[in-house]
Protein backbone atom coordinates (compact mmCIF):
# COMPACT_ATOMS: atom_id res chain seq x y z
CA UNK A 1 0.00 0.00 0.00
CA UNK A 2 1.69 3.18 -1.11
CA UNK A 3 -0.79 5.79 -0.02
CA UNK A 4 1.68 8.61 -0.57
CA UNK A 5 3.39 7.57 -3.75
CA UNK A 6 1.50 10.18 -5.73
CA UNK A 7 4.30 10.38 -8.24
CA UNK A 8 3.49 6.96 -9.50
CA UNK A 9 0.17 8.13 -10.86
CA UNK A 10 1.47 11.18 -12.64
CA UNK A 11 2.43 10.15 -16.14
CA UNK A 12 2.12 13.59 -17.73
CA UNK A 13 5.46 15.35 -17.73
CA UNK A 14 7.61 12.29 -17.12
CA UNK A 15 10.11 11.16 -19.71
CA UNK A 16 10.98 7.52 -20.22
CA UNK A 17 13.85 6.89 -22.62
CA UNK A 18 13.47 3.69 -24.59
CA UNK A 19 15.00 4.93 -27.83
CA UNK A 20 12.01 3.79 -29.87
CA UNK A 21 10.92 5.10 -33.25
CA UNK A 22 8.50 7.50 -31.57
CA UNK A 23 11.28 8.84 -29.39
CA UNK A 24 13.48 9.53 -32.37
CA UNK A 25 10.92 11.50 -34.39
CA UNK A 26 11.71 15.13 -35.09
CA UNK A 27 9.82 17.06 -32.37
CA UNK A 28 8.32 19.47 -34.92
CA UNK A 29 6.68 16.64 -36.82
CA UNK A 30 5.79 14.83 -33.62
CA UNK A 31 4.06 17.93 -32.28
CA UNK A 32 2.22 18.53 -35.55
CA UNK A 33 1.05 14.92 -35.64
CA UNK A 34 0.02 15.24 -32.00
CA UNK A 35 -2.01 18.37 -32.78
CA UNK A 36 -3.71 16.63 -35.70
CA UNK A 37 -4.64 13.64 -33.55
CA UNK A 38 -5.89 15.86 -30.72
CA UNK A 39 -8.08 17.63 -33.28
CA UNK A 40 -9.42 14.29 -34.47
CA UNK A 41 -10.23 13.22 -30.91
CA UNK A 42 -11.94 16.52 -30.18
CA UNK A 43 -14.21 16.51 -33.20
CA UNK A 44 -15.15 12.83 -33.35
CA UNK A 45 -18.58 12.22 -31.90
CA UNK A 46 -19.20 8.66 -33.01
CA UNK A 47 -18.51 5.38 -31.22
CA UNK A 48 -16.68 3.84 -34.15
CA UNK A 49 -14.52 6.89 -34.77
CA UNK A 50 -13.43 6.88 -31.15
CA UNK A 51 -12.78 3.15 -31.25
CA UNK A 52 -10.52 3.60 -34.26
CA UNK A 53 -8.63 6.38 -32.52
CA UNK A 54 -8.28 4.32 -29.36
CA UNK A 55 -6.81 1.42 -31.31
CA UNK A 56 -4.45 3.78 -33.11
CA UNK A 57 -3.25 5.36 -29.86
CA UNK A 58 -2.72 1.99 -28.18
CA UNK A 59 -0.74 0.99 -31.26
CA UNK A 60 1.42 4.10 -30.87
CA UNK A 61 2.03 3.25 -27.22
CA UNK A 62 3.23 -0.21 -28.25
CA UNK A 63 5.46 1.35 -30.85
CA UNK A 64 6.99 3.65 -28.22
CA UNK A 65 7.85 0.64 -26.01
CA UNK A 66 6.59 2.45 -22.91
CA UNK A 67 4.56 -0.10 -20.91
CA UNK A 68 0.84 0.39 -21.64
CA UNK A 69 0.05 -0.26 -17.97
CA UNK A 70 2.19 2.69 -17.00
CA UNK A 71 0.49 5.03 -19.47
CA UNK A 72 -2.92 3.91 -18.23
CA UNK A 73 -1.99 4.28 -14.56
CA UNK A 74 -2.19 8.04 -15.09
CA UNK A 75 -5.95 7.59 -15.40
CA UNK A 76 -6.39 6.38 -11.87
CA UNK A 77 -6.56 9.72 -10.04
CA UNK A 78 -8.98 11.06 -12.67
CA UNK A 79 -11.36 8.14 -12.33
CA UNK A 80 -13.71 9.66 -9.68
CA UNK A 81 -14.11 12.85 -11.73
CA UNK A 82 -14.71 10.82 -14.86
CA UNK A 83 -17.44 8.79 -13.17
CA UNK A 84 -19.10 11.85 -11.70
CA UNK A 85 -19.09 13.54 -15.07
CA UNK A 86 -20.60 10.52 -16.75
CA UNK A 87 -23.33 10.31 -14.10
CA UNK A 88 -24.24 13.96 -14.55
CA UNK A 89 -24.34 13.64 -18.32
CA UNK A 90 -26.53 10.56 -18.23
CA UNK A 91 -28.94 12.01 -15.67
CA UNK A 92 -29.20 15.66 -16.66
CA UNK A 93 -28.30 16.02 -20.33
CA UNK A 94 -31.30 17.16 -22.35
CA UNK A 95 -31.38 16.96 -26.14
CA UNK A 96 -32.30 20.66 -26.34
CA UNK A 97 -28.60 21.36 -26.34
CA UNK A 98 -28.13 19.74 -29.70
CA UNK A 99 -29.84 20.52 -32.95
CA UNK A 100 -32.12 18.05 -34.57
CA UNK A 101 -31.21 14.94 -32.62
CA UNK A 102 -33.42 11.96 -32.39
CA UNK A 103 -33.10 10.84 -28.81
CA UNK A 104 -35.38 8.49 -27.00
CA UNK A 105 -36.14 9.20 -23.38
CA UNK A 106 -35.07 6.39 -21.06
CA UNK A 107 -36.78 7.78 -18.01
CA UNK A 108 -37.83 11.13 -16.65
CA UNK A 109 -38.31 12.20 -13.04
CA UNK A 110 -38.29 15.73 -11.60
CA UNK A 111 -35.19 17.43 -13.09
CA UNK A 112 -33.69 14.13 -14.05
CA UNK A 113 -34.03 13.48 -17.73
CA UNK A 114 -32.16 10.51 -19.05
CA UNK A 115 -31.94 9.97 -22.80
CA UNK A 116 -29.99 7.78 -25.18
CA UNK A 117 -28.15 10.92 -26.29
CA UNK A 118 -26.99 11.49 -22.71
CA UNK A 119 -25.65 7.95 -22.56
CA UNK A 120 -23.85 8.38 -25.85
CA UNK A 121 -22.41 11.70 -24.78
CA UNK A 122 -21.17 10.17 -21.52
CA UNK A 123 -19.47 7.27 -23.26
CA UNK A 124 -17.96 9.39 -26.00
CA UNK A 125 -16.61 12.03 -23.65
CA UNK A 126 -15.12 9.39 -21.35
CA UNK A 127 -13.43 7.85 -24.39
CA UNK A 128 -12.18 11.26 -25.48
CA UNK A 129 -10.78 11.94 -22.07
CA UNK A 130 -8.89 8.65 -22.06
CA UNK A 131 -7.58 9.28 -25.56
CA UNK A 132 -6.44 12.81 -24.78
CA UNK A 133 -4.71 11.75 -21.61
CA UNK A 134 -2.95 8.89 -23.37
CA UNK A 135 -1.88 11.13 -26.22
CA UNK A 136 -0.50 13.81 -23.93
CA UNK A 137 1.26 11.25 -21.77
CA UNK A 138 2.70 9.62 -24.85
CA UNK A 139 4.02 12.93 -26.11
CA UNK A 140 5.81 13.84 -22.88
CA UNK A 141 6.92 10.26 -22.16
CA UNK A 142 8.74 10.12 -25.48
CA UNK A 143 9.99 13.70 -25.84
CA UNK A 144 12.51 15.48 -23.67
CA UNK A 145 11.69 18.94 -22.45
CA UNK A 146 14.40 20.45 -24.61
CA UNK A 147 13.05 18.78 -27.72
CA UNK A 148 9.55 19.99 -26.89
CA UNK A 149 10.75 23.55 -26.49
CA UNK A 150 12.63 23.50 -29.77
CA UNK A 151 9.71 21.90 -31.54
CA UNK A 152 7.14 24.41 -30.34
CA UNK A 153 9.43 27.31 -30.99
CA UNK A 154 10.21 26.24 -34.54
CA UNK A 155 6.61 25.44 -35.36
CA UNK A 156 5.52 28.92 -34.37
CA UNK A 157 8.56 30.69 -35.79
CA UNK A 158 6.77 31.75 -39.03
CA UNK A 159 4.05 33.41 -36.94
CA UNK A 160 6.70 35.25 -35.01
CA UNK A 161 8.21 36.68 -38.17
CA UNK A 162 4.88 37.67 -39.64
CA UNK A 163 2.89 38.91 -36.65
CA UNK A 164 5.50 39.24 -33.93
CA UNK A 165 3.92 36.28 -32.17
CA UNK A 166 5.92 35.40 -29.02
CA UNK A 167 6.83 31.87 -30.11
CA UNK A 168 9.81 31.52 -27.84
CA UNK A 169 7.88 32.63 -24.78
CA UNK A 170 5.03 30.29 -25.62
CA UNK A 171 7.47 27.41 -25.90
CA UNK A 172 8.95 28.33 -22.57
CA UNK A 173 5.56 28.49 -20.84
CA UNK A 174 4.46 25.12 -22.21
CA UNK A 175 7.73 23.52 -21.24
CA UNK A 176 7.68 24.86 -17.71
CA UNK A 177 4.07 23.83 -17.24
CA UNK A 178 4.73 20.26 -18.32
CA UNK A 179 7.94 20.03 -16.40
CA UNK A 180 6.27 21.19 -13.19
CA UNK A 181 3.46 18.65 -13.10
CA UNK A 182 5.61 15.94 -11.52
CA UNK A 183 7.31 18.55 -9.38
CA UNK A 184 3.99 19.53 -7.86
CA UNK A 185 3.10 15.91 -7.28
CA UNK A 186 6.37 15.62 -5.38
CA UNK A 187 5.64 18.78 -3.44
CA UNK A 188 2.17 17.56 -2.54
CA UNK A 189 3.62 14.26 -1.40
CA UNK A 190 6.06 16.14 0.81
CA UNK A 191 3.33 18.26 2.41
CA UNK A 192 1.03 15.31 2.94
CA UNK A 193 3.84 13.36 4.56
CA UNK A 194 4.82 16.29 6.78
CA UNK A 195 1.24 16.76 7.95
CA UNK A 196 0.27 13.16 8.56
CA UNK A 197 3.55 12.47 10.32
CA UNK A 198 2.44 15.06 12.84
CA UNK A 199 -0.91 13.49 13.44
CA UNK A 200 -3.06 14.97 10.66
CA UNK A 201 -5.99 12.84 9.62
CA UNK A 202 -6.24 11.67 6.04
CA UNK A 203 -9.63 10.19 6.80
CA UNK A 204 -8.82 6.64 5.81
CA UNK A 205 -11.48 5.04 7.93
CA UNK A 206 -15.22 5.13 7.67
CA UNK A 207 -17.79 4.84 4.95
CA UNK A 208 -17.52 8.29 3.38
CA UNK A 209 -13.80 7.97 2.71
CA UNK A 210 -14.01 10.01 -0.45
CA UNK A 211 -15.55 13.09 1.17
CA UNK A 212 -13.31 12.85 4.21
CA UNK A 213 -10.21 12.54 2.09
CA UNK A 214 -11.18 15.51 -0.01
CA UNK A 215 -11.76 17.60 3.10
CA UNK A 216 -8.44 16.53 4.54
CA UNK A 217 -6.74 17.75 1.37
CA UNK A 218 -7.86 21.35 1.85
CA UNK A 219 -5.26 22.34 4.47
CA UNK A 220 -2.65 20.85 2.16
CA UNK A 221 -3.60 22.99 -0.80
CA UNK A 222 -2.65 26.32 0.75
CA UNK A 223 0.97 25.30 1.37
CA UNK A 224 1.02 23.74 -2.09
CA UNK A 225 0.11 27.03 -3.75
CA UNK A 226 2.50 28.99 -1.59
CA UNK A 227 5.18 26.51 -2.50
CA UNK A 228 4.33 26.90 -6.18
CA UNK A 229 4.75 30.66 -5.98
CA UNK A 230 8.04 30.26 -4.16
CA UNK A 231 9.26 27.82 -6.77
CA UNK A 232 8.30 30.25 -9.53
CA UNK A 233 10.36 32.91 -7.82
CA UNK A 234 13.32 30.58 -7.49
CA UNK A 235 13.04 29.68 -11.16
CA UNK A 236 13.08 33.35 -12.14
CA UNK A 237 16.13 33.87 -9.99
CA UNK A 238 17.88 30.89 -11.52
CA UNK A 239 17.09 32.11 -15.03
CA UNK A 240 18.26 35.62 -14.34
CA UNK A 241 21.41 34.33 -12.69
CA UNK A 242 22.17 32.65 -16.02
CA UNK A 243 21.49 35.90 -17.86
CA UNK A 244 18.38 34.59 -19.58
CA UNK A 245 17.20 37.16 -22.11
CA UNK A 246 14.33 35.60 -24.01
CA UNK A 247 14.17 34.62 -27.64
CA UNK A 248 15.82 37.50 -29.44
CA UNK A 249 19.09 36.67 -31.08
CA UNK A 250 19.46 33.28 -29.41
CA UNK A 251 21.19 30.58 -31.38
CA UNK A 252 20.60 26.89 -30.89
CA UNK A 253 22.81 24.14 -29.60
CA UNK A 254 20.71 21.54 -31.35
CA UNK A 255 19.63 21.98 -34.94
CA UNK A 256 16.65 19.87 -35.92
CA UNK A 257 16.83 17.70 -39.00
CA UNK A 258 13.79 16.01 -40.42
CA UNK A 259 13.97 12.69 -42.25
CA UNK A 260 11.57 10.70 -44.37
CA UNK A 261 10.36 8.90 -41.25
CA UNK A 262 9.06 12.17 -39.84
CA UNK A 263 7.14 13.01 -42.96
CA UNK A 264 5.64 9.53 -43.04
CA UNK A 265 4.60 9.81 -39.38
CA UNK A 266 2.84 13.11 -39.98
CA UNK A 267 1.20 11.71 -43.08
CA UNK A 268 -0.12 8.71 -41.12
CA UNK A 269 -1.55 11.04 -38.45
CA UNK A 270 -3.29 13.21 -41.05
CA UNK A 271 -4.62 10.15 -42.82
CA UNK A 272 -5.98 8.73 -39.58
CA UNK A 273 -7.59 12.03 -38.62
CA UNK A 274 -9.14 12.42 -42.06
CA UNK A 275 -10.52 8.87 -41.97
CA UNK A 276 -12.04 9.36 -38.58
CA UNK A 277 -13.50 12.77 -39.34
CA UNK A 278 -14.68 12.35 -42.94
CA UNK A 279 -16.11 8.84 -42.96
CA UNK A 280 -19.79 8.96 -41.96
CA UNK A 281 -19.62 6.33 -39.25
CA UNK A 282 -22.97 4.53 -38.89
CA UNK A 283 -22.93 4.92 -35.09
CA UNK B 1 15.89 -5.97 29.77
CA UNK B 2 13.19 -3.60 28.61
CA UNK B 3 10.61 -4.46 25.99
CA UNK B 4 11.26 -4.36 22.27
CA UNK B 5 9.35 -1.36 20.86
CA UNK B 6 10.49 -1.55 17.24
CA UNK B 7 10.80 -4.83 15.44
CA UNK B 8 11.60 -5.04 11.73
CA UNK B 9 12.04 -8.42 10.04
CA UNK B 10 13.06 -9.09 6.45
CA UNK B 11 11.75 -5.73 5.27
CA UNK B 12 11.91 -5.05 1.55
CA UNK B 13 10.87 -1.94 -0.33
CA UNK B 14 10.89 -0.90 -3.98
CA UNK B 15 10.13 2.67 -4.98
CA UNK B 16 7.88 3.32 -7.98
CA UNK B 17 6.95 -0.34 -8.03
CA UNK B 18 5.29 -1.38 -11.24
CA UNK B 19 6.67 1.48 -13.31
CA UNK B 20 9.68 1.67 -15.59
CA UNK B 21 11.45 3.70 -12.90
CA UNK B 22 11.45 0.91 -10.30
CA UNK B 23 14.18 1.32 -7.67
CA UNK B 24 14.70 -1.39 -5.05
CA UNK B 25 15.93 0.32 -1.90
CA UNK B 26 15.50 -2.18 0.96
CA UNK B 27 16.43 -5.79 0.39
CA UNK B 28 15.64 -7.57 3.62
CA UNK B 29 16.36 -5.50 6.72
CA UNK B 30 16.31 -6.83 10.30
CA UNK B 31 16.31 -4.17 12.97
CA UNK B 32 15.07 -3.78 16.52
CA UNK B 33 15.02 -1.18 19.26
CA UNK B 34 14.22 -1.52 22.96
CA UNK B 35 12.38 1.01 25.06
CA UNK B 36 14.60 3.82 26.33
CA UNK B 37 17.43 2.81 24.08
CA UNK B 38 19.31 5.09 21.68
CA UNK B 39 20.10 3.44 18.39
CA UNK B 40 22.15 4.84 15.52
CA UNK B 41 21.47 3.85 11.94
CA UNK B 42 24.55 4.34 9.76
CA UNK B 43 25.34 3.91 6.12
CA UNK B 44 26.48 5.59 2.96
CA UNK B 45 24.28 7.77 0.78
CA UNK B 46 21.40 5.90 -0.81
CA UNK B 47 21.71 2.74 1.28
CA UNK B 48 18.08 3.00 2.38
CA UNK B 49 18.18 4.60 5.84
CA UNK B 50 15.48 7.16 5.16
CA UNK B 51 13.35 4.52 3.50
CA UNK B 52 13.65 2.31 6.57
CA UNK B 53 12.75 5.03 9.07
CA UNK B 54 9.71 6.09 7.06
CA UNK B 55 8.30 2.65 7.79
CA UNK B 56 8.53 3.29 11.52
CA UNK B 57 5.66 5.77 11.58
CA UNK B 58 3.67 4.27 8.77
CA UNK B 59 4.57 6.72 6.01
CA UNK B 60 5.60 3.66 4.05
CA UNK B 61 3.99 0.28 4.53
CA UNK B 62 5.90 -2.99 4.32
CA UNK B 63 5.77 -4.43 0.81
CA UNK B 64 7.48 -7.56 2.05
CA UNK B 65 8.57 -8.51 5.56
CA UNK B 66 7.18 -7.47 8.94
CA UNK B 67 7.21 -4.19 10.85
CA UNK B 68 5.90 -3.79 14.37
CA UNK B 69 6.20 -0.53 16.32
CA UNK B 70 4.91 -0.39 19.91
CA UNK B 71 1.70 -2.40 19.76
CA UNK B 72 0.98 -1.46 16.16
CA UNK B 73 1.42 -4.11 13.51
CA UNK B 74 2.03 -2.22 10.27
CA UNK B 75 1.32 -5.27 8.17
CA UNK B 76 -2.30 -4.96 9.23
CA UNK B 77 -3.97 -2.62 6.70
CA UNK B 78 -6.50 -1.52 9.33
CA UNK B 79 -3.93 -0.51 11.93
CA UNK B 80 -4.53 2.93 13.48
CA UNK B 81 -1.56 4.75 11.90
CA UNK B 82 -2.81 8.08 13.17
CA UNK B 83 -2.45 6.95 16.77
CA UNK B 84 0.94 5.46 15.93
CA UNK B 85 2.20 8.70 14.40
CA UNK B 86 1.36 10.60 17.56
CA UNK B 87 3.59 8.32 19.59
CA UNK B 88 6.39 7.91 17.06
CA UNK B 89 7.68 11.22 15.71
CA UNK B 90 9.93 11.53 12.69
CA UNK B 91 12.21 14.46 11.94
CA UNK B 92 12.68 14.44 8.17
CA UNK B 93 16.10 14.50 6.63
CA UNK B 94 15.48 17.80 4.94
CA UNK B 95 14.18 20.37 7.44
CA UNK B 96 12.57 22.48 4.71
CA UNK B 97 10.56 19.41 3.81
CA UNK B 98 8.85 19.41 7.16
CA UNK B 99 7.69 23.00 7.48
CA UNK B 100 4.48 23.89 5.72
CA UNK B 101 2.80 26.63 7.72
CA UNK B 102 3.58 30.30 7.20
CA UNK B 103 4.43 31.14 10.77
CA UNK B 104 6.82 29.31 13.04
CA UNK B 105 4.31 29.28 15.90
CA UNK B 106 1.59 27.75 13.71
CA UNK B 107 3.95 25.16 12.39
CA UNK B 108 5.04 23.98 15.81
CA UNK B 109 1.42 24.08 16.98
CA UNK B 110 0.21 21.87 14.15
CA UNK B 111 0.83 18.61 16.02
CA UNK B 112 -0.71 19.66 19.35
CA UNK B 113 -3.74 21.10 17.50
CA UNK B 114 -4.25 17.78 15.77
CA UNK B 115 -4.32 16.20 19.22
CA UNK B 116 -7.31 18.40 20.02
CA UNK B 117 -5.69 20.19 22.96
CA UNK B 118 -6.99 23.45 24.39
CA UNK B 119 -5.54 26.80 23.28
CA UNK B 120 -3.55 27.23 26.50
CA UNK B 121 -2.23 23.72 26.34
CA UNK B 122 -1.16 24.18 22.71
CA UNK B 123 0.56 27.44 23.61
CA UNK B 124 2.35 25.84 26.53
CA UNK B 125 3.58 23.02 24.35
CA UNK B 126 4.78 25.34 21.62
CA UNK B 127 6.66 27.40 24.20
CA UNK B 128 8.19 24.32 25.75
CA UNK B 129 9.21 22.86 22.40
CA UNK B 130 10.67 26.09 21.00
CA UNK B 131 12.62 26.70 24.17
CA UNK B 132 13.88 23.12 24.25
CA UNK B 133 15.49 23.63 20.84
CA UNK B 134 16.94 26.96 21.95
CA UNK B 135 14.67 29.36 20.08
CA UNK B 136 12.94 32.06 22.09
CA UNK B 137 9.15 31.65 22.06
CA UNK B 138 8.39 35.37 21.81
CA UNK B 139 11.14 36.05 19.29
CA UNK B 140 10.30 33.23 16.92
CA UNK B 141 6.61 32.39 17.11
CA UNK B 142 5.62 35.10 14.62
CA UNK B 143 8.53 34.68 12.21
CA UNK B 144 7.71 33.55 8.68
CA UNK B 145 9.08 30.06 8.21
CA UNK B 146 10.73 30.75 4.88
CA UNK B 147 12.74 33.61 6.34
CA UNK B 148 14.58 31.27 8.71
CA UNK B 149 18.13 30.12 8.15
CA UNK B 150 18.75 26.44 7.43
CA UNK B 151 19.83 25.74 11.00
CA UNK B 152 16.82 27.56 12.44
CA UNK B 153 14.50 25.62 10.14
CA UNK B 154 16.02 22.40 11.42
CA UNK B 155 15.33 23.47 14.98
CA UNK B 156 11.78 24.57 14.26
CA UNK B 157 11.12 21.24 12.56
CA UNK B 158 12.50 19.48 15.63
CA UNK B 159 10.32 21.64 17.88
CA UNK B 160 7.34 20.66 15.73
CA UNK B 161 7.84 16.97 16.45
CA UNK B 162 8.80 17.49 20.11
CA UNK B 163 5.51 19.32 20.64
CA UNK B 164 3.78 16.00 20.03
CA UNK B 165 5.56 14.63 23.14
CA UNK B 166 6.31 11.34 21.39
CA UNK B 167 7.63 8.17 23.02
CA UNK B 168 9.91 7.30 20.15
CA UNK B 169 11.77 9.99 18.23
CA UNK B 170 13.43 9.30 14.90
CA UNK B 171 15.96 11.89 13.73
CA UNK B 172 17.00 11.54 10.09
CA UNK B 173 20.46 13.10 9.71
CA UNK B 174 19.86 15.73 12.39
CA UNK B 175 23.36 17.20 12.14
CA UNK B 176 23.79 17.44 8.39
CA UNK B 177 24.71 20.91 7.26
CA UNK B 178 25.02 22.53 10.70
CA UNK B 179 27.97 24.62 11.81
CA UNK B 180 30.11 23.42 14.78
CA UNK B 181 28.17 25.49 17.31
CA UNK B 182 24.85 24.25 15.90
CA UNK B 183 26.11 20.68 16.04
CA UNK B 184 27.26 21.00 19.64
CA UNK B 185 23.94 22.51 20.62
CA UNK B 186 21.98 19.76 18.91
CA UNK B 187 24.12 16.96 20.34
CA UNK B 188 23.56 18.49 23.75
CA UNK B 189 19.82 18.65 23.11
CA UNK B 190 19.72 15.03 21.99
CA UNK B 191 21.62 14.05 25.12
CA UNK B 192 18.96 15.86 27.17
CA UNK B 193 16.10 14.24 25.27
CA UNK B 194 17.66 10.94 26.13
CA UNK B 195 18.33 11.55 29.82
CA UNK B 196 15.60 14.01 30.85
CA UNK B 197 12.73 13.26 28.50
CA UNK B 198 13.52 9.54 28.55
CA UNK B 199 12.79 9.18 24.85
CA UNK B 200 13.61 6.16 22.78
CA UNK B 201 15.82 7.63 20.07
CA UNK B 202 16.72 6.46 16.60
CA UNK B 203 19.48 8.54 15.03
CA UNK B 204 20.27 8.33 11.34
CA UNK B 205 23.67 9.38 10.10
CA UNK B 206 25.73 8.80 6.98
CA UNK B 207 28.93 9.34 8.85
CA UNK B 208 30.63 8.15 12.01
CA UNK B 209 30.19 11.46 13.77
CA UNK B 210 29.97 12.61 17.36
CA UNK B 211 26.23 12.07 17.63
CA UNK B 212 26.77 8.36 17.06
CA UNK B 213 28.65 8.23 20.37
CA UNK B 214 25.35 8.89 22.12
CA UNK B 215 24.00 5.59 20.85
CA UNK B 216 23.80 2.39 22.84
CA UNK B 217 23.87 0.35 19.68
CA UNK B 218 24.61 0.99 16.01
CA UNK B 219 23.35 -0.65 12.87
CA UNK B 220 25.41 -0.21 9.72
CA UNK B 221 23.49 -0.47 6.46
CA UNK B 222 24.86 -0.94 2.97
CA UNK B 223 22.91 -1.41 -0.20
CA UNK B 224 19.54 -2.04 1.42
CA UNK B 225 20.74 -4.45 4.10
CA UNK B 226 22.05 -4.29 7.67
CA UNK B 227 25.65 -5.46 7.40
CA UNK B 228 27.10 -4.73 10.83
CA UNK B 229 25.78 -4.03 14.30
CA UNK B 230 27.24 -3.42 17.73
CA UNK B 231 28.15 -0.71 20.20
CA UNK B 232 29.66 2.49 18.82
CA UNK B 233 33.01 1.37 20.21
CA UNK B 234 32.82 -1.93 18.36
CA UNK B 235 31.87 -0.20 15.13
CA UNK B 236 34.46 2.57 15.37
CA UNK B 237 37.26 0.15 16.15
CA UNK B 238 36.69 -1.85 12.98
CA UNK B 239 39.68 -1.63 10.66
CA UNK B 240 39.28 1.43 8.42
CA UNK B 241 39.48 -0.81 5.35
CA UNK B 242 36.45 -2.77 6.51
CA UNK B 243 34.45 0.40 7.16
CA UNK B 244 35.46 1.71 3.76
CA UNK B 245 33.98 -1.44 2.26
CA UNK B 246 30.59 -0.22 3.49
CA UNK B 247 31.22 3.33 2.31
CA UNK B 248 31.96 4.70 5.78
CA UNK B 249 34.93 6.72 6.87
CA UNK B 250 36.27 6.43 10.42
CA UNK B 251 36.67 9.68 12.38
CA UNK B 252 40.15 11.22 12.26
CA UNK B 253 40.93 10.16 15.84
CA UNK B 254 40.15 6.51 15.21
CA UNK B 255 42.03 6.56 11.92
CA UNK B 256 45.04 8.04 13.70
CA UNK B 257 45.23 5.41 16.45
CA UNK B 258 44.74 2.68 13.86
CA UNK B 259 47.64 4.09 11.88
CA UNK B 260 49.79 4.30 15.03
CA UNK B 261 48.95 0.72 15.94
CA UNK B 262 49.82 -0.40 12.41
CA UNK B 263 53.12 1.42 12.76
CA UNK B 264 53.92 -0.69 15.81
CA UNK B 265 52.92 1.54 18.71
CA UNK B 266 51.11 -0.47 21.38
CA UNK B 267 47.93 1.57 21.54
CA UNK B 268 44.37 0.34 21.79
CA UNK B 269 42.52 0.82 18.55
CA UNK B 270 39.12 1.74 19.94
CA UNK B 271 39.71 5.31 21.06
CA UNK B 272 36.68 7.41 20.28
CA UNK B 273 37.54 10.91 21.44
CA UNK B 274 40.60 13.13 21.26
CA UNK B 275 41.02 12.92 25.05
CA UNK B 276 40.99 9.14 25.02
CA UNK B 277 43.48 9.03 22.19
CA UNK B 278 45.79 11.51 23.91
CA UNK B 279 45.95 9.61 27.17
CA UNK B 280 46.26 6.29 25.35
CA UNK B 281 49.15 7.50 23.21
CA UNK B 282 50.80 9.11 26.23
CA UNK B 283 50.50 5.80 28.09
CA UNK B 284 51.91 3.82 25.17
CA UNK B 285 54.85 6.21 24.95
CA UNK B 286 55.49 5.75 28.66
CA UNK B 287 54.65 9.33 29.50
CA UNK B 288 52.36 8.37 32.35
CA UNK B 289 48.72 9.20 32.17
CA UNK B 290 46.11 6.91 33.61
CA UNK B 291 44.93 4.02 31.49
CA UNK B 292 41.25 4.37 30.83
CA UNK B 293 38.48 1.86 30.73
CA UNK B 294 35.53 1.69 28.45
CA UNK B 295 33.15 2.57 31.24
CA UNK B 296 34.88 5.82 32.07
CA UNK B 297 34.32 7.29 28.68
CA UNK B 298 32.24 9.40 26.51
CA UNK B 299 29.01 7.77 25.48
CA UNK B 300 27.09 8.85 28.56
N1 LIG C 1 10.74 8.70 -3.91
C1 LIG C 1 11.67 7.90 -4.45
N2 LIG C 1 11.47 7.39 -5.68
C2 LIG C 1 12.37 6.58 -6.23
N3 LIG C 1 13.51 6.19 -5.66
C3 LIG C 1 13.78 6.67 -4.44
C4 LIG C 1 12.88 7.54 -3.77
N4 LIG C 1 13.41 7.85 -2.57
C5 LIG C 1 14.58 7.20 -2.51
N5 LIG C 1 14.82 6.47 -3.61
C6 LIG C 1 15.99 5.60 -3.87
O1 LIG C 1 16.05 4.61 -2.86
C7 LIG C 1 17.36 4.44 -2.38
C8 LIG C 1 17.42 4.63 -0.87
O2 LIG C 1 17.09 5.96 -0.58
P1 LIG C 1 17.12 6.54 0.90
O3 LIG C 1 16.56 7.91 0.84
O4 LIG C 1 16.47 5.60 1.82
O5 LIG C 1 18.69 6.61 1.18
P2 LIG C 1 19.45 7.12 2.47
O6 LIG C 1 20.17 5.96 3.03
O7 LIG C 1 18.54 7.86 3.36
O8 LIG C 1 20.52 8.12 1.83
P3 LIG C 1 21.06 9.52 2.37
O9 LIG C 1 22.17 9.25 3.30
O10 LIG C 1 21.55 10.19 1.13
O11 LIG C 1 19.90 10.22 2.98
C9 LIG C 1 18.23 5.41 -3.15
O12 LIG C 1 18.90 4.68 -4.15
C10 LIG C 1 17.27 6.39 -3.75
O13 LIG C 1 17.72 6.80 -5.01
MG1 LIG D 1 18.32 9.73 3.95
Amino acid sequence: MDEFELLRYVTVGQYIPTGSLIHRLDPRFKLAAFAVLVGAVTFTGSYLGNAVLLVLIVGLVFLSRVPLRYVLSGLRPALPVLLLLAALQILLYTPDFTRGTNCTTLFQFWIIHSTTCGVKLAIVSAARFVELLMLTSLLTLTTTTTELTHGIERLFAPLQQRFNFPAHELALIVTITLRFVPTFAEELERIVKAQVSRGADLGQRGRLRFIQQTRALLPMLVPLFLGALRRAEELILAMEARCYMGGKGRTRLIELHSTRQDVVALFVAVLAAATVLLVPWPW
Amino acid sequence: MSEVVVEVRGLEHTYMRGTPMEAPSLKGVDFDVRRGETVALLGHTGCGKSTLVQHLNGLLRPQKGRVRVLEYDLNDPKVDVKALRRRVALLFQNPEAQLFERYVGDDVAFGPRQLGLSREEVRARVREALEAVGLGFEAFKDRLTFTLSGGEKRRVALAGVLALRPEILVLDEPLAGLDPAGRRHLVELIRRLKSEWGLTLILVSHDLEDVVLLADRCFVMADGRVVLSGTPREIFSQPPARLAEFGLQPPAVTAAVHALAEAGLGVRRDCLTVDEAVSEIARALGMGGKPWTSSSCCAT
